[in-house]
């Protein structure tokens, strides 16, 4: 097998893995820590498909900043309600002993492949103008100026966003001051 | 492209069912939010795999994926920061039991 594709692969299955660990295992830490595991396997795909700027951001922004902020929250919070008992499905009591495994939860494994498989079936009846033209080299200058000038307005727009959101988790979290 | 197109956006739709499922049937405040961040990350691999399959050398799609990539951070900052002011306030990250506008 072409080693390119072997390698996708790999990092596609240490993703689904993972992603599967998120919603299925018990204790919320270790579900963060999968999600950082995602987050990288995710920003190796990216690499393959030649967005090396966008992997870079991947793990500075998921797998760093926004797994550390949860894990973060899951510290500060200390509610005494994150417990394993936290995590009952919804499904009947004899469904769920029938289908559920206790840690591996084949129940979401089996939705999401049903998913999966329903837009693969989607997807390959779909005629994609694909194009065989090969990336020029990297693709972070081209980002750049693409972004700061055709795209300048939803840039700043981006960058209010983000300031209002810091500006309003200050404001939710900070004790008040008389 | 070695890689048939096929195959990350599958994984792309294996990751969204997953993280739907999670957002659907978890109950814990910040189970959801990690679910969605899962659901975000599967749309952020479909857009660079058609950028990159469809239009190589025109990143419209991947400057889309920035776009997506700070949202969300925008969205866990602020999420996080309720979950937080509820577990202070309240004393629960259950969303079964956040009742207060229920009549």
């Amino acid at each position: 097998m072409n080693p390119q594709v072997l390698l996708f692969l790999v990092l596609a299955a240490i993703t689904a893995v993972s992603a599967v660990r998120v919603v299925t295992t018990e204790l919320i830490t270790h579900a963060a820590l999968f999600l950082a595991l995602a987050f990288v396997a995710v920003a190796g795909i990216f690499l393959q498909l030649q967005a090396d700027f966008l992997a870079a951001a991947q793990v500075l922004i998921y797998a760093g900043a926004i797994t550390t902020m949860i894990i973060f929250a899951i510290m500060l919070s200390d509610i005494h309600e994150i417990k394993p008992s936290d995590q009952e499905d919804p499904f009947p009591v004899r469904f769920r002993r029938r289908w559920a495994s206790r840690q591996w939860g084949f129940f979401p494994v089996l939705l999401a492949l049903l998913f999966a498989g329903g837009m693969f079936w989607l997807y390959r009846g779909t005629g994609f103008a694909l194009s065989t033209e090969a990336v020029s080299g990297s693709t972070t200058v081209q980002l750049g100026l693409q972004l700061f000038n055709e795209y300048a307005l939803p840039f700043e727009l981006a960058s209010i966003l983000l300031l209002v959101a810091m500006i309003g988790a200050i404001i939710l979290t900070a004790k008040e001051v008389r | 492209m070695a890689i048939p197109i096929l195959y990350p956006l599958t994984l792309g739709a294996f990751l969204f069912g997953v993280g739907l499922y999670g957002a659907l049937t978890k109950t814990n405040a910040i189970r959801i939010l990690m679910s969605v961040e899962l659901m975000l990350n599967a749309v952020n691999i479909n857009l660079v795999t058609f950028s990159r399959y469809i239009t190589p050398n025109n990143y419209r799609g991947q400057i889309l994926t920035v776009f997506v990539m700070t949202v969300a951070a925008a969205e866990a900052a602020v999420g996080l920061a309720i979950i937080l002011v509820l577990g202070r306030n309240r004393n629960v990250v259950d969303i079964d039991k956040i009742t207060l506008l229920k009549g």
